[in-house]
């Protein structure tokens, strides 16, 4: 065991540059969380093409947008053309300077730019090459194009949410994306710790469908164990739990338009508290309710029951009741429950303030943990288009104010 | 049946993680961050209580027969890991944990906040002998706050966490918001104590010293509604869930499309430009089946891309002209949809079962997203399928081993890596601090 040193860091990932070429949701949300713990992220973009989720705050501005503002606080922006030859040979030099390169094109575009991953280790050996595609970056169909829904559909995540009988629910927005992320910063950091141990950088090849296949739980076992498909009649299982065989596990109406709770009973002394909670009602002792096994057959009857209870409650007196006596249940929360009212989420500060530019006092979720010797910081908003080019180029890439000016009259930054 | 030597990698994987050690004390919301971290080379002892972990009790079953060892549920979430099965609310248990926890890099836990503390187990107690030790605590609703004695399973952490608002139907009467099956509250809540365990060793590659992660599955699963939040935050408009597609706070055309063969498509992006579009249309005149969709409006329509979609307040010909590709849709397999559109570019891609995928040769021959993992305890020849690694890595790959049995590890970790003697193994099981197998 090595003696602990008194260093202090402003961040987990201090020191490790990201080059950024990453866009909509599943890369910015990768490289978000590299920057919130601390890494320099420069985010590449340029006039002609930047992040498609700039445009969604409107037509006048690329900086106004709610959800680009979301995904990219703490990142720096630097615009480069690298179409342009000066344009590439400053990308190199940045690349000798940096340790990761993130992106989510589709499989092919670095390659066309005379970038792929055998290019980058000639400039740098230890640099650690994310890509983060649909399918891949082998295989037979690897120039397929994917989004987020895409990659949810082809990997079974669609059809394993909705209601038996009825089509998909599915997700209701780009889980994949998010989740994407996820494994592109996990692969990131684990890549990260080989180098540190060993000195040597890698390609790290990411597929979203493939990433999406590994989050359907027991599905692939299920079939290649006991052969059973997990398309069948009765799947699949809306909101109840076939596979714990416990009951109550539901959603149930409440008070108001289109509000819901739910309650999943786990055992039997969360029943017997349930059940005095609801006042000891006789239908409770009916056989067909005494033990898990019975009451998981009957719960048709049981939901109603329940239901009968939730629908003259709000979700979160449905919450707070049944929590206190130790029942786990919870309220479909609203976007504006979630900013506005939950306590716990204000408790721990998950809704954290940062003054735009364009945007004035902006609101973002917070990196979802805290840490006690490195505390996510959040340093700045997101940035505007091109916001850091001039500190880049010259504190980071030597150029001359004087060949600045020429960058921006040529169109390359 | 006699029981072979305790499961340990085939072969000697160079994963990135090789060379750590994680103490895993986790049920169902953490036990997929032990799995993560023991596929990628991490010696990963996950810590059992008498019988086994409770998660042990869910199925399915491998042939619908309920036993510890045949939960799939367990076998899905717990790869690449030992078993040490100890009842650490005894004091040469907890006495076994500390031990332990004085050489670890990592501990990973879920129980419910001051738990392990009550047991002398909490951070200041096992970072005293190790400050190198980087501890995860996954709780349901964080280590304090009005919430943090509450219960989340993982249907509360959906509904809480605002996933549940945005899944579910807009054209099912009554319907109720949607748990996605598959445990993602649980999954999301492990993946971001993935992500901080992960900062938190490479912080210490240069601090030296390690720290107290507090994760909650609360807060991860708010901060994974993509424009739920922004939409409320900026805008003041609140999202509604529809069938099979994003929320909205406007009405989206519905992606759905179902195939002669009785699946569905999702397909979107019918006027992203003016060659996609005259691409769609050109295959739907090869089957006769383009009706109107060749005239000049439909390609003005394209020109604006789908910006100018959405922007569009009368959407009578685009309706139109997605009722005429839906037609044209109904009337192909799912899997001449999926390739054809896909061979021009358009983003649509079958609803598939999970299991089919096991049929995609992209997937389960060129890429080898699907591994036999050996389980010599059902039989000497005997392996089974299990989904593969979520990421290829070209240095330090993914390598996976069956989950362990019930205390598989047990004797095995007490006498090599605490030196107990076979003495002191009879002590601990005559006192039903660990038990005889």
């Amino acid at each position: 065991m090595s003696e602990a040193k008194s260093v202090v860091r402003e961040g987990a990932l201090e020191g490790v540059r990201v080059i950024d070429f990453s866009w909509i949701v599943a890369g910015p949300q990768c490289t978000r969380i590299l920057a919130d713990f601390g890494a320099d992220v420069i985010k590449i973009e340029n006039d002609a093409n930047m992040d498609y989720i700039r445009a969604s705050g409107g037509a006048d501005s690329p900086n106004r947008s709610p959800l680009f503002n979301t995904l990219n606080r703490n990142k720096r922006s630097l615009t480069l053309n690298v179409m342009h030859p000066r344009g590439m040979e400053l990308l190199k030099t940045l690349i000798e300077k940096s340790d990761v390169i993130v992106e989510n094109f589709s499989s092919r575009v670095l390659e066309k730019w005379g970038l792929g991953y055998e290019e980058q280790k000639k400039l740098n050996p230890g640099i650690i090459y994310c890509s983060m595609s649909g399918f891949g970056h082998s295989g037979r169909d690897r120039d397929f194009v994917t989004w987020g829904p895409t990659a949810q559909a082809l990997s079974g995540l669609t059809y394993m949410s909705g209601l038996p009988g009825e089509e998909s629910a599915g997700w209701g927005f780009s889980y994949m994306d998010h989740t994407g992320g996820f494994y592109g910063a996990i692969a990131i950091m684990m890549a990260l710790l080989h180098r540190n141990k060993t000195g040597e950088g890698q390609h790290l090849d990411l597929s979203q469908v493939e990433a999406g296949i590994g989050l359907t739980g027991t599905s692939i076992l299920d079939y290649t164990v006991n052969n059973r498909p997990f398309r069948r009649n009765g799947m699949p299982p809306g909101n109840r739990a076939p596979d714990r065989q416990i009951a109550p596990h539901n959603t149930y109406p409440c008070k108001g338009e289109d509000r819901w709770c739910v309650i999943a009973v786990t055992n039997d002394s969360e029943w017997d508290s349930l059940v005095a909670v609801l006042g000891n009602p006789g239908w409770a002792s009916d056989r067909q309710f005494a033990t898990m096994k019975s009451r998981s057959a009957n719960q048709n009857n049981l939901d109603e029951l329940i239901s009968q209870w939730t629908i003259n409650l709000t979700p979160h007196e449905v919450f707070d009741i049944l929590q206190e006596a130790g029942v786990p249940a919870g309220a479909v929360q609203t976007p504006m429950e979630r900013a506005e009212v939950d306590p716990q989420l204000k408790h721990r500060g998950f809704i954290a303030e940062v003054e735009h530019a364009e945007l004035g006092n902006t609101k973002v979720e917070s990196i979802p943990m805290t840490m006690s010797e490195t505390p996510w910081k959040l340093n700045k908003a997101s940035p505007l288009l091109g916001e850091h080019s001039a500190e880049i180029y010259m504190d980071l890439l030597g150029v001359s104010p004087e060949e600045l000016g020429t960058l921006y009259e040529e169109g390359i930054a | 049946m006699s029981i072979p030597s305790p499961q340990t990698p085939s072969s000697k994987t160079e994963g990135a993680l090789e060379g750590i050690t994680v103490i895993e004390l986790c049920g169902a919301r953490g036990h997929f961050m032990g799995k993560l971290m023991g596929d990628m080379g991490a010696r990963v002892i996950k810590i059992e209580p008498m019988g086994g972990s409770a998660e042990r009790q869910i199925g399915p079953f491998m042939d619908d027969e309920p036993h510890p060892d045949r939960s799939l549920y367990f076998w899905s979430h717990n790869t690449s890991k030992e078993s040490l099965e100890i009842n650490i609310e005894d004091s040469a248990g907890q006495k076994v944990i500390k031990a332990l926890a004085s050489t670890a890099d990592v501990v990973l836990e879920d129980f419910a906040p001051g738990y392990l503390p009550s047991l002398g187990l909490g951070y200041r107690d096992l970072s005293d002998r190790n400050p190198r030790l980087v501890m995860t605590s996954l709780t349901a609703f964080g280590q304090d706050g009005p919430y943090r004695n509450y219960k989340s399973p993982d249907i509360v952490a959906l509904a809480m966490g605002g996933i549940m608002h945005s899944c579910g139907y807009d054209d099912v009467p009554g319907s109720p918001p949607i748990r996605p099956s598959g445990d993602h509250g649980n999954k999301i809540a492990s993946h971001y104590g993935l992500i901080g365990t992960l900062a938190a060793l490479f912080n210490r590659d240069f601090s030296g010293r390690g720290q107290y992660i507090d994760a909650s599955a609360h807060e991860a699963c708010n901060s994974t509604t993509e424009h739920a939040l922004p939409s409320y935050l900026y805008l003041g408009a609140t999202v509604f869930r529809q069938t099979g597609r994003h929320h909205s706070a406007t009405p989206t055309p519905k992606s759905l499309c179902k195939t002669s063969d009785g699946k569905y498509l999702i397909v979107f992006q019918l006027f992203n430009n003016l060659h996609s579009w005259l691409s769609l249309v050109g295959w739907m005149a090869e089957a006769g089946m383009a009706e109107d969709l060749q005239e000049e409006r439909y390609k003005d329509m394209a020109r604006g891309g789908s910006r100018g979609m959405r922007m569009a307040t009368d959407t009578t010909d685009s309706d139109h002209a997605f009722e005429v590709v839906r037609r044209f849709i109904a009337a192909h397999t799912s899997e001449e949809i999926y390739r054809g559109a896909q061979k021009l570019k358009f983003p649509w891609g079958q609803v598939r079962s999970p299991e089919e995928n096991l049929d995609d040769p992209h997937f389960a021959e060129d890429r080898q997203m699907f591994t036999d993992m050996p389980h010599p305890e059902i039989g000497k020849t005997v392996s089974f399928k299990y989904v593969g690694r979520p990421y290829r890595f070209t240095k330090s790959p993914w390598n996976a081993f069956r989950p362990p049995l019930v205390g598989e590890h047990t004797k095995s970790i007490l006498s090599n890596d605490l030196g107990y003697s076979s003495g002191d193994l009879e002590a601990l099981i005559s006192k039903n601090t660990i038990s005889s197998h």
